[in-house]
């Protein structure tokens, strides 16, 4: 196509200024990705951290269990709950809870605690429970030979308690029917460390828990991990319509507090990365200008003898997006293996960061798609804008006048 | 005879108030389909004005320009282009082709810009290049050619759009005397061939010799207008 033919060749016209502008732009598209894959592997990565350790991607309610938990806010029908899950194929796995606040004690000392009630075969499934004992054995769901349920202890609970491996913690709490429920549990694991978010937890085996806290097969929650952990508010809002009776709640909402903040710390990121593409871009409006500048007897030719304004905008916008798409192509390849190692191996961090008992030692990027073609299609559509100015005095243009210029 | 060109009252000043300097006072002439036109005068008559006019180049201030029965005043923008597009052939002195085309694609540009299709294109290029005898060259570009062949470039893209009228400034100015009478016989040739309508704005003797007619201006009015 000619004109595709006098856009390339006008960008090779100057080959030095081309070669500079194109490599400012390669290396804000680098810079782009780098940020994006960084800013979006950090998160990415927290964001792991509490959903695969504890909250799940989605977790399903009754009513307004999330917000004012109360313990006979239950889910009765369980039955109809996970044939719905189990059918679904964008659910990878999920495991039902029950949850209550509880006294624990054990010889001459108490601590407030939180006991949590998880199915031991499911839970490993969505959380890391089993990852996260550090003393002990995970725990069984039957009773013990004596006829005692086992319970994992958080490392709070086994400071404050002077607790370890073996020995008995006495709970007590409320049944759902108004009873008071307590209960001799043999610690079988103490759970992750003192930064923990579950140190002041109980853990027992869902049976024991519902029996402990008489809600017969009822359970709380359940919470659930899917496939594609970028789709979990669609998958929510499709559960939402198989399951009316009950409210599905995506992690964004379950932890709304963290997830706006992490909201604003993107918005203030795009807004440095955005001031990293002005920068670009000034220089690259300047050059385009200057192009036009000294092409503009040319400019007159092509409007005398018929080209309308706008087909000159249009063959700027195409010389500067042409040079821009050659600039991130360029740009993609040089950042594709620095990206990849950024997310295989990632940056040393000089104190390790431990989260919930498990240490991070690396700072890793993401590497998907939208890592690159984010920034592709906001240096592309930029190149695009930051033309137009140019195409238009180049429009403008007076044939008389410009043929007259040298 | 049909009139292509109708200029009426046509005036146009440059500059304001102490500076203002009158190019065209007045002028109004008829240029029928097929004339072989050159309009001469010494510098500052007014030549190029009258012929920037003539082409929707410029704007007058005061009078009209019909072109082909169409007045070029009442067109928008985009009009006047395709107008000019698609009736006006213009050759420079300067020959102005695009440096970054080769010969062929400078003649092809105008019928890409007419929405020709590219066998059509390609075929008329050939036949353009032919013309002007330049059989050959089609691949190099303005910067690798003589100014005799640029010039001949220049005349095959103004012909490339097949139009009604071809306005030409001062064609021969910047070619040797035999260039330029070569280049003169091409245009000739065409004029009789294809009975299209040539304006020139010229100095060159050569040209007047093979004018059909003659338009003297002088400060800016139509001193004499012969036809031989």
């Amino acid at each position: 196509m000619l004109i595709f033919r006098i856009a390339f060749r006008n960008i090779l016209r100057q080959k030095r200024r081309s070669l500079l502008t194109g490599l400012s732009m390669t290396g804000g598209y680098m810079l782009l990705v780098f940020s994006f894959s960084l800013l979006e592997g950090s998160w990415g990565n927290i964001i792991d951290i509490f959903t695969l350790d504890n909250v799940g991607h989605i977790q399903i309610h009754k009513d307004d269990y999330l917000d004012r938990p109360k313990i006979y806010k239950s889910i009765q029908d369980r039955g109809q709950v996970e044939s719905v899950l189990t059918d679904n194929d964008e659910v990878r796995s999920f495991t039902p809870r029950v949850f209550s606040p509880a006294l624990a004690y054990a010889g001459d000392k108490t601590a407030p605690s939180r006991m949590i009630g998880v199915d031991a075969d499911s839970e490993p499934t969505v959380s890391r429970l089993l990852q996260k004992v550090a003393e002990g054995a995970y725990f069984s769901k039957l009773p013990n030979p004596d006829g005692y349920y086992e319970a994992m202890i958080g490392r709070g609970i086994a400071i404050t308690l002077k607790l370890k491996v073996g020995d008995e913690i006495v709970l007590i709490s409320s049944g759902a029917d108004g009873s008071i429920a307590n209960d001799i549990f043999v610690v079988s694991a103490v759970i992750g460390n003192k930064t923990s978010f579950d140190r002041m937890a109980v853990y027992l085996p869902l049976s024991a828990a519902q029996e402990f806290l008489s809600l017969g097969n009822d359970v709380h929650e359940y919470a659930l991990l899917v496939n594609d952990k970028n789709d979990n508010e669609a998958v929510a809002a499709r559960l939402a319509e198989q399951l009316p009776f009950l409210t599905v709640s995506p992690w964004q909402e379950v932890e709304s507090t963290f997830y706006r903040t992490m909201q604003s710390d993107k918005q203030g990121n795009y807004f440095t990365m955005g001031l990293i593409v002005f920068i670009v871009f000034v220089g690259v409006l300047n050059t385009v200008l200057m192009s036009v500048l000294e092409r503009t007897r040319e400019f007159g030719v092509l409007r005398a003898i018929g080209s309308r304004p706008m087909q000159l905008v249009r063959l700027i916008t195409l010389e500067t997006f042409m040079l821009s798409f050659i600039s991130v192509v360029v740009g993609f390849f040089l950042v594709l293996p620095i990206i990849y190692w950024f997310t295989e191996v990632g940056m040393l961090i000089p104190e390790p960061v431990d989260m919930s008992g498990i240490e991070f030692q690396h700072m890793k990027g993401e590497f998907s798609t939208r890592v690159f073609w984010t920034p592709m299609a906001f240096v592309l559509a930029t190149a695009v804008l930051i033309s137009i100015p140019p195409g238009i005095r180049a429009a403008r243009i007076l044939p008389k006048e410009a043929m007259g210029s040298h | 005879m049909t009139n292509v060109i109708e200029t009426r009252d046509l005036c146009r000043t440059f500059g304001s108030e102490e500076t203002e300097v009158t190019a065209l006072d007045h002028v109004s002439i008829d240029i029928e389909e097929g004339e072989f036109t050159a309009i001469i005068g010494p510098s500052g008559s007014g030549k190029t004005t009258l012929l920037h006019l003539i082409g929707g180049l410029d704007e007058p201030n005061g009078g009209s320009v019909m072109l082909s029965g169409s007045n070029i005043a009442n067109m928008s923008g985009n009009e006047l282009s395709d107008f000019r597009r698609d009736h006006i052939g213009f050759i420079f002195q300067a020959y102005n082709l695009i440096p970054v085309l080769s010969a062929e694609e400078n003649i092809e540009y105008i019928m890409l810009l007419q929405g020709v299709n590219a066998a059509e294109r390609k075929k008329r290029v050939r036949e353009m290049l032919a013309m002007v005898e330049l059989e050959g060259l089609g691949d190099r570009r303005p910067a690798h050619l003589s100014g005799g062949q640029q010039q001949r470039v220049a005349v095959a893209r103004a012909m490339a759009s097949n139009p009604d009228i071809i306005l030409a400034d001062e064609p021969t100015a910047n070619l040797d005397s035999k260039t330029g009478i070569s280049l003169l016989e091409v245009m000739r040739d065409l004029n009789q061939k294809r009975n299209m309508t040539f304006v020139f704005s010229t100095h060159d003797e050569k040209i007047m010799e093979r004018a059909t007619r003659l338009i003297h201006l002088r400060d800016g009015k139509v001193e004499l207008d012969e036809r031989k």
